[in-house]
């Protein structure tokens, strides 16, 4: 079957017959690497689902849905390119996908959350006062805090601690590198006010 | 010193990532830190929220989820395929050979994928159609008689690590029977025992977690993601909601599981 295959004419000038050969030999290990590489990336991933979240089940499947439209998509991924970035891109398109199965409009819904950060945001503390109950919350303090935010606040500043630039995570979340600056700025303050309250 | 020039300077000290952002920026907020104390107390509380998110721990994903998607990927990497580069190749007379050998090279693929994809969920039809049966034979197999799930339910507190999560209260069709303890692989499981006419239903439910659950060529019903089996003349319908797995086993036919399964799902 391999040796009947003829590359096209122009392709390969010389010894058609040879390139699906090469190519089969080639591609498992490219396709390999690529594999390892994504899979390195499942902590990561695991871990930013996790809080997205909070159920353990849910971002299992998150994760899982990301690998399996990584494997689709993989054609899409430009090498030399943010392999860790696109990923989350895509477990972030996953979400979204997820929330509109879950019957409601994800813009809708998102919009809504980020009413009610900007009318938290206002109950901002400030000074001595606040940086004492910052210093006195714990892990499950900080949890709670964070999963009481909306998702769009979450995931800017979960991205943020990962270490993904303004443009990065402009790309993962679909919006102007300016956009993050000032929402990422809310979500902080939000943040900060709600970690106030668990530390009186 | 203006509104607007504290926020954009609020807003480049707003992230984790302040220690790296380019010298010259860092240097310019300094700046204006040095004569605005509201900035200076935003700077010092945002360093502050900087060290508490620092004491959130990483969750690595678990074992099983890795073995999963390493499972997935080695599937995928395994055959040989096409690539982009026969986006080269369309306008060429090859174009029906290409397209002929990309089938073959993707069903390949795919029986690659769903090869392994039995693995797991036969070993929890195994166990799940072994756990009805127990059901069926076993001399007392409701400890708890139902005398509504209002009854059933609160049986089951002290004798499980979670609560089983069920709203489908039995109807004419699938009278709730009773319930019992039983064991499902590694775990607890609460038991559930409908009738469909003569045919006993069980339900299973149990925490999902750590569990190999099938993920590939799952359905929809109802917006969750199910699976219908067979094994051994019985059908099984799982489906998994939040941290909880269901798994309906009997030998009534497929469609009074679906709806059977549909009730329970719409009950949540």
């Amino acid at each position: 079957m391999v040796s009947r295959l003829a590359a096209p004419q122009g392709y390969l000038s010389s010894k058609p017959e040879s390139w699906y050969a090469k190519r089969v030999s080639e591609r498992p290990s490219q396709a390999s690497a690529f594999a390892a590489r994504v899979l390195e990336q499942a902590d990561a991933l695991y871990n930013f689902a996790r809080r997205l979240t909070h159920q353990a089940s849910e971002a299992e499947d998150l994760v899982q849905d990301t690998f399996a439209r990584a494997i689709q998509a993989r054609d899409q991924f430009q090498e030399g390119t943010n392999l860790r970035a696109w990923l989350f891109r895509i477990l972030r398109n996953a979400q979204l996908d997820a929330l509109r199965r879950a019957q409601r409009s994800p813009l809708a819904k998102l919009a809504d959350e980020e009413r009610e950060a900007e009318d938290d945001s206002r109950e901002f503390l400030r000074g001595d006062f606040e940086i004492d109950r910052l210093r006195r919350v714990v892990v499950a303090d900080i949890e709670n805090a964070l999963a009481s935010l909306s998702a769009e606040a979450r995931s800017v500043i979960l991205l943020d601690l990962e270490g993904f630039s303004e443009l990065e995570i402009a790309s993962i979340m679909s919006c102007a590198a300016g956009t993050v600056k000032s929402r990422l700025a809310r979500a902080r303050t939000t943040l900060r006010a709600k970690l106030a309250e668990y530390g009186k | 010193m203006t509104e607007s020039s504290c926020a954009e300077h609020r807003r480049r000290l707003a992230t984790s990532r302040w220690s790296t952002l380019p010298p010259e920026a860092r240097a310019e907020v300094e700046r204006h830190l040095q004569g605005c104390e509201e900035c200076r107390a935003f700077a010092k509380a945002e360093r502050e929220l900087d060290a508490a998110l620092g004491r959130l721990p990483r969750q690595a994903a678990p074992e099983a989820l890795k073995a999963r998607l390493a499972a997935t990927l080695r599937a995928e990497a395994a055959p040989p395929s096409v690539s982009s580069r026969w986006a080269k190749w369309r306008d060429g007379r090859k174009l029906r050979l290409v397209s002929a050998t990309a089938a073959v090279v993707l069903a390949g693929a795919l029986s690659v994928v769903f090869a392994l994809r039995p693995s797991a969920t036969e070993r929890l039809v195994d166990e799940a159609v072994n756990d009805h049966l127990r059901v069926l034979y076993a001399t007392h197999p409701i400890e708890i008689e139902s005398g509504g799930i209002h009854q059933v339910k609160p049986w089951f507190e002290g004798r499980l690590d979670f609560a089983p999560v069920l709203d489908f209260a039995g109807d004419e069709e699938f009278p709730l029977q009773g319930g019992s303890i039983g064991y499902l692989l590694d775990r607890k499981a609460a038991v559930f025992v409908f009738k469909r006419r003569l045919h006993v239903v069980t339900l299973f439910v149990f925490r999902a977690e750590g569990l190999p659950w099938p993920y590939l060529g799952n359905r929809t019903l109802d917006g969750v993601s199910a699976r219908l089996e067979q094994s051994r003349g019985f059908n099984a319908l799982l489906f998994r909601q939040r941290d909880l797995g269901y798994a309906l086993v009997s030998d009534a036919d497929a469609n009074s599981l679906e709806r059977l399964g549909h009730k329970i799902m719409a009950g949540h």
